[in-house]
């Protein structure tokens, strides 16, 4: 129990001495050695690296004469043939908005690449992305995608599940909004081989990022009237961490009593998933079951090819398809589905605040899945990828809006 | 015969070509797609004082030969003839419903008479708060001028610093002329230009400035640059000082890429800027709010000697409306009226008096519409 009255600034100061004992180690112990040297940044710095403890100021918003500049990650595999097909959709259906293209070298340790991403991000305020690739196996490279949330903060990370009507699911009529904390739990990247053969992997909660996490899902719900929260959680095994997750947003969950709250354990959660997932409107949990539960529903309601994720900070916005999977093998080969990344750029139009046009795109989209049933060969179509987006443009083609 | 024009223009706009060209799949739909009536983009139209009204109409001579889907939403704004202007109130509603307005220049008396110190140009600056003015001096083919190859952008701070209308005669024979400068405008201007340039590929960004005798005000502006800059590792960043910069302007102008100025200098770089390329008929400009834009001239004379001579250039204006074009999205007309353009000055059989030539405002304004192709995207 005590160690769950363990303040922030004390559990902060509990992994800096923890962090700082790492590098007195004997040379013995290889693995740590490297991961501390390679990087520039430790990766305690960017877990750290939070608003929270570094107040940023807010860099002015680049909007010029109506029209946004947008980072745009392609990312690898097949990322780049879909940001292709997201500007030319862009074009026609004049969306306002600029796209700074920066690409990130997969194959190379250095992270001059993603710092200058970041850094891009950080002045544009949002961004739009593929996944992005870590193809070096040297422990001191760190994931890039995770990289990306962390430094940025970017602590929630939404994924709407809905199925479209005319596109063959397991299950029909689907709408979940799963929420998921996107920057620590069991993706703190704190891991150590403390005597050889044993190695600690660290999860952490921590009460700030939960009320956080919590407090977004439930103004969320109240804001898209929403009935119902159901927390996520395995606080039966792990009684401190997901203890306190839950603990927090039952907590929060009394600031809103027109939102009903429940509480799930993750493996009942994934089996009634599977069998009568319309009981679940919006779901919050942290971060490793958020991967699982995102990953289960977009099987349900047709795969990875048709949902759309967005992930939020304080500061910035990132937006990109639902379930991160590069698609290396379907790459150029103009089968991908691009359905996914398209409604990541309706979303972020969305959040720009140009409804007019994310709407135009959105009709066009739904008329050619579920009124042409145009589908890729992974929801069992045989229309390539050009074709859908060529039904498209001619769609938002045909109605009446402005040119810009 | 205008539909016969209008439709290969339309279908060469709206049908994509550029990636899909492996695509032979076309759709019943995009076939009837042609008669697009509605997709139209409205602009307001201040045709300004002395010669404004003859190169607005220049422009939508232009406009009405290239079919460019744009209706002009037209005002009469004027300060010296205050009776006949339209409201500042309603010009400012439909610059911010339409988000894009072409401008000509409006005279500004050197008095005052009913004694406001603000002039009717910084009135709708500061009511629409377009803060950022871009000039872009380039020099243009087939025109002669002491410098070629030049091509710099000055993007001037134009909401506070020395305009910020702020004076008074505190003792009689002493008047006092504030100049204003805050970190937030500031930052949001240098943050424009890096900004800018990171968008247009540019290399190299120069803060312009005195803050080595305006140690507090224009080091705040150079601070807040310096700052800025740090955000950008790709993009090249340089400080000079402003007598400095207006010596190299003339003597190397080739060196510079992109300016940052607060509102005073930015003013007199601008005019330098132009009298280096071919003079006010030449260079094309803008004013940046987050919201909107205003394409005006960019060196700001109203010409009121040429009115109804039928002599002024029509370059500058016609630049600018090409500008607005690549602004909403028609960057096809955009394009070719570009084009159109540089091939009238490169040939350089028809000019206007200003840089060399016999011809008159009309002959040249026809020169350019026989000259325009149309451009695929």
């Amino acid at each position: 129990m005590a160690a769950r009255i363990i303040t922030n600034s004390g559990l902060h100061r509990k992994l800096h001495e923890f962090s700082s004992g790492l590098a007195k180690l004997p040379s013995g112990n290889g693995i740590i050695r490297t991961a501390a040297t390679a990087l520039p940044m430790s990766d305690f710095e960017i877990q750290h690296k939070q608003p929270l403890v570094k107040k940023t100021k807010p860099i002015p918003v680049a909007l010029y004469g109506g029209r946004h500049a947008v980072t745009m990650l392609p990312g690898g595999g097949i990322g780049p043939e879909l940001m292709v097909y997201v500007k030319e959709i862009f074009k026609y259906a004049g969306a306002p908005v600029d796209f700074e293209v920066v690409e990130i070298d997969p194959k190379s340790d250095e992270s001059n690449d993603l710092e200058y991403a970041i850094t891009s991000i950080k002045r544009n305020g949002v961004a739009i992305k593929g996944n992005i690739e870590t193809k070096s196996e040297s422990t001191g490279v760190q994931s890039r995608n995770v990289a990306i949330r962390n430094e940025l903060d970017l602590f929630v990370n939404v994924l709407h599940c809905h199925s479209y009507p005319g596109v063959p699911a397991r299950q029909k009529g689907i709408d979940i909004i799963i929420i998921r904390q996107n920057t620590e739990g069991e993706y703190a990247m704190l891991e150590h081989e403390s005597v050889e053969g044993v190695v600690e992997s660290m999860k952490i909660v921590t009460k700030s990022n939960s009320e956080r996490v919590a407090r977004f899902a439930f103004e969320y719900a109240k804001r898209n009237n929403r009935k119902k929260v159901t927390t996520i959680h395995k606080a039966n095994i792990m009684k401190l961490s997901d203890g306190l997750f839950l603990e927090t947003s039952q907590k929060v969950a009394k600031d809103y009593p027109e939102i009903e709250h429940n509480d799930m354990i993750i493996d009942n959660c994934c089996m009634q998933l599977v069998s009568r997932p319309h009981q679940f409107d919006v779901m919050i949990m942290t971060n490793l079951y958020g991967t699982i539960v995102s990953n289960v529903v977009c099987g349900l309601v047709g795969g990875a090819g048709l949902l759309s994720g967005k992930n939020y900070g304080d500061h910035y916005a990132i937006f990109e398809p639902g379930t991160r999977n590069t698609g290396t093998a379907i790459a150029g080969k103009n089968i991908a589905n691009p359905i996914a990344m398209i409604s990541a750029s309706i979303d972020m139009l969305d959040h720009l605040g140009h409804k007019q046009h994310s709407q135009v795109i959105s009709d066009a989209v739904r008329k050619v899945i579920c009124e042409d049933k145009l589908h890729t060969p992974d929801l069992g179509g045989s229309a390539s990828s050009t074709e859908i987006v060529q039904r498209i443009i001619d769609y938002i083609l045909q109605t009446d809006t402005r040119a810009w | 015969m205008s539909l016969i024009r209008i439709n290969p223009l339309r279908i060469l706009n709206q049908v994509p070509t550029a990636i899909f060209t492996r695509n032979i799949h076309v759709t019943p739909a995009a076939a009837t797609l042609t008669p697009r009536q509605e997709n139209r983009v409205r602009c307001t139209l201040i045709p300004g004082d002395g010669v404004g009204p003859e190169l607005v109409y220049a422009v939508q001579e232009v406009f009405k030969a290239a079919a460019v889907p744009v209706d002009f939403e037209s005002f009469f704004f004027s300060e010296v003839n205050p009776t006949l202007s339209a409201p500042i109130d309603q010009v400012a509603n439909s610059i911010s419903k339409n988000k894009v307005c072409l401008k000509g220049i409006l005279a500004t008396p050197d008095y005052s008479r009913t004694g406001e110190l603000q002039t009717l140009n910084m009135k709708l600056r500061n009511e629409l708060d377009l803060y950022a003015n871009v000039v872009h001096v380039k020099s243009l083919p087939g025109v002669r001028s002491r410098h070629t190859g030049v091509d710099c952008i000055v993007i001037r701070e134009q909401t506070e610093g020395e305009y910020s209308a702020l004076e008074h005669e505190s003792v009689k024979g002493v008047v006092e002329c504030l100049k204003i400068v805050t970190a937030t405008k500031s930052e949001r201007i240098a943050k424009f230009a890096f900004d800018y340039a990171t968008k247009n590929k540019r290399k190299k960004v120069t803060a312009v400035h005195k803050a080595n005798i305006m140690k507090l005000g224009d080091g705040l502006f150079l601070k807040c640059c310096e700052q800025t800059s740090k955000l950008y590792p790709k993009i090249e960043f340089e400080k000079l000082i402003v007598d400095n910069c207006t010596m190299q302007m003339v003597s190397r102008p080739q060196q510079f890429d992109v300016m940052v100025t607060p509102n005073l200098y930015g003013n007199i770089i601008d005019n330098l800027g132009a009298g280096l390329v071919g003079g006010a008929g030449v260079v094309a400009g803008a004013s940046y709010s987050a919201d909107c834009v205003v394409f005006e001239p960019g060196a700001r004379h109203t010409f009121a000697e040429g009115v109804g001579k039928n002599i002024a250039n029509p370059t500058a204006m016609i630049l600018c409306a090409a500008n607005l074009l690549n602004h909403v999205n028609l960057g096809s007309y955009g394009e070719m009226i570009k084009n159109a353009v540089s091939k009238v000055l490169h040939d350089g059989k028809v000019r206007t008096k200003d840089i060399g030539g016999q011809s008159n405002t009309q002959e040249f304004t026809y020169a350019i519409i026989y000259n325009l192709k149309p451009v695929s995207t």
